[in-house]
């Protein structure tokens, strides 16, 4: 087993990647509200889901990344 | 939302006993504590007639109120009288009631004898100079009821009847929110007692079975109607400030063949002049529904033993969950050994709300008790509670004459008093 170094750049991806789900998840708060005619009230009321559905956004794209990167090393190796 | 229990004392607090509260007009006989404060270091001298479980349980209650002396006990069963004494050792202990009511001593009187006592016993306590607690039903007849009820409007002396529901904080704030009209106008109720046992009580010799199991004959008691409809088609009044005219209903000896008079399986139909209904079902071979009087109303049903209220109107699940349970719908929804959802449903269930708290810890009877002891104190009446009483025994009983004669009945006018929408006969009216 070997020390790993995280970068700030990959920090940095990571993070943006974070908020960038949870935008994502606020705008499928923002559909749903219209989409399903509820009280624009839940705005606020759903961040706890939304901040739930923003992590399980990053976690989706984040096994989609590594199953990308793990693919493309494959072919690399070859 | 859940609510934390409520103690009687904190509820006779927050209920406000001021000139102009909605729960005063909803439950006038409430009034009984305006005086509380200043009856505290006074003592009210009461006697139990008929101290067997019911009676004993009134001791009790009584046995609490520091402003109570329980001084006699009057019964011609001697273990009802050792476990009396138990709760109440200094209590004199009389066979006779009528020597008891010679007793100057005693201002109040419990009667908690079988229902055919009750006439006389109340009576004879009104012309001895007592106030009166007799527990419901009040007779198992009409006449005696009316007697009762005469005797009582003319004479000065206090009576209550045991219809702790009356004094039941549940009811009182279901009553003062149909009041209010949050559940819109309410469009019939449904009661029903459901039980699984043969309500009969050990006999310790066979010449004793009537006189313990006294409910199970009919020279003693009318069964269900009179011990349990009793309390449940008073609510009907509370609720709808009116009074049925029409009564129908069906009653047979369907499962509990032991030889006892009254019905084990009765259903009985209470019509209003405008159509509405109240219906009163009990079948004491199956206990699943328990017992419970659902008061519907046009936007909401309230169910003031469970001590919950339901409105007719759910609030949808937020936009999130909706979706949430869409997408689950439409990549789980063919499969068919999905399981249960793994998002909450589309609709929120309802569950209702509590009226004053989650766990009842307060079905009425001791705070009845407590009232009772100020009357005897102050010489109060409390206004509806005798006219509450006297229809919730009629009612019962005529619920029972309907079953038995097999045939719908009008309230006859001969026995209504002036109350709510009846008005009593001219030539009648005390």
């Amino acid at each position: 087993m070997k020390d790993t170094i995280i970068t700030i750049k990959r920090k940095k991806t990571e993070l943006y990647t974070l908020v960038a789900a949870v935008i994502v998840a606020y705008g499928l708060n923002i559909y749903s509200i219209a989409a399903y005619d509820t009280p624009w009230r839940e705005l606020y009321t759903e961040i706890p889901w939304v901040l739930l559905w923003g992590i399980g956004i990053y976690i989706l794209w984040t096994i989609l990344r590594i199953c990308f990167c793990g693919i493309v090393s494959l072919f690399k190796r070859k | 939302m859940e609510q934390k229990p409520i103690s009687r004392r904190t509820f006779l607090k927050d209920m406000c006993l001021v000139a102009g509260s909605t729960m005063l007009a909803s439950s006038p006989w409430f009034s009984a504590f305006a005086e509380e404060k200043n009856t505290s270091g006074e003592k009210a001298r009461i006697a139990v007639i008929g101290p067997g479980s019911r009676g004993r349980y009134h001791m009790k209650n009584l046995a609490a109120n520091p402003k109570v002396e329980i001084v006699a006990i009057c019964d011609d069963y001697q273990p009802s009288i050792d476990e009396a004494l138990k709760i109440a050792p200094k209590a004199k202990v009389y066979k006779d009631y009528r020597k008891m009511l010679e007793d100057k001593n005693i201002q109040g009187v419990v009667v908690a004898t079988p229902l055919h006592e009750h006439r006389r016993m109340v009576i004879d306590s009104f012309d001895a100079g007592k106030h009166v607690l007799c527990e419901k039903s009040i007779t198992k007849t009409l006449e005696d009821t009316l007697a009762v009820y005469k005797a009582h409007k003319a004479c000065d002396r206090v009576l209550y009847i045991g219809q702790q529901r009356l004094f039941d904080p549940r009811y009182i704030k279901a009553i003062e929110m149909i009041e209010s009209g949050v559940f819109g106008p309410i469009e019939g109720i449904k009661t029903f007692w459901h039980r699984n046992n043969d309500w009969r009580r050990p006999v310790p010799s066979p010449e004793l079975e009537r006189k313990i199991n006294w409910r199970l004959y009919e020279d003693y008691s009318l069964g269900m109607m009179t011990e349990l409809a009793c309390h449940q088609v008073q609510v009907g009044s509370w609720a709808l400030k009116l009074l049925p005219n029409t009564i129908m209903g069906s009653g047979s000896i369907t499962f509990w063949n032991d030889g006892r008079e009254v019905y084990d399986n009765v259903s009985v139909l209470y019509v209003y002049d405008n159509g509405l209904k109240m219906s009163f079902d009990s079948i004491i071979s199956s206990k699943f529904y328990g017992l419970e009087e659902q008061i519907m109303g046009n936007k909401g049903t309230v169910e003031p033993e469970k001590g919950k209220y339901y409105f007719e109107s759910v609030p949808p699940a937020s936009g999130m969950m909706q979706m949430m349970n869409d997408i689950e719908k439409s990549v789980f929804g063919a499969i068919p050994f999905a399981g249960p959802s793994w998002v909450p449903e589309t609709a929120n269930v309802n569950k209702g709300e509590y009226l004053i708290g989650e766990k009842p810890t307060e079905d009425g009877s001791s705070i009845m008790m407590d009232a009772f002891v100020e009357s005897v104190i102050t010489g109060y009446q409390p206004p509806k509670l005798v006219e509450e009483g006297y229809y919730a025994t009629t009612l019962s009983i005529l619920g029972h004459q309907a079953m038995k004669e097999q045939r719908i009945i009008t309230y006859p006018d001969e026995y209504k008093i002036d109350y709510l929408n009846h008005k009593a006969p001219a030539a009648e009216t005390v």
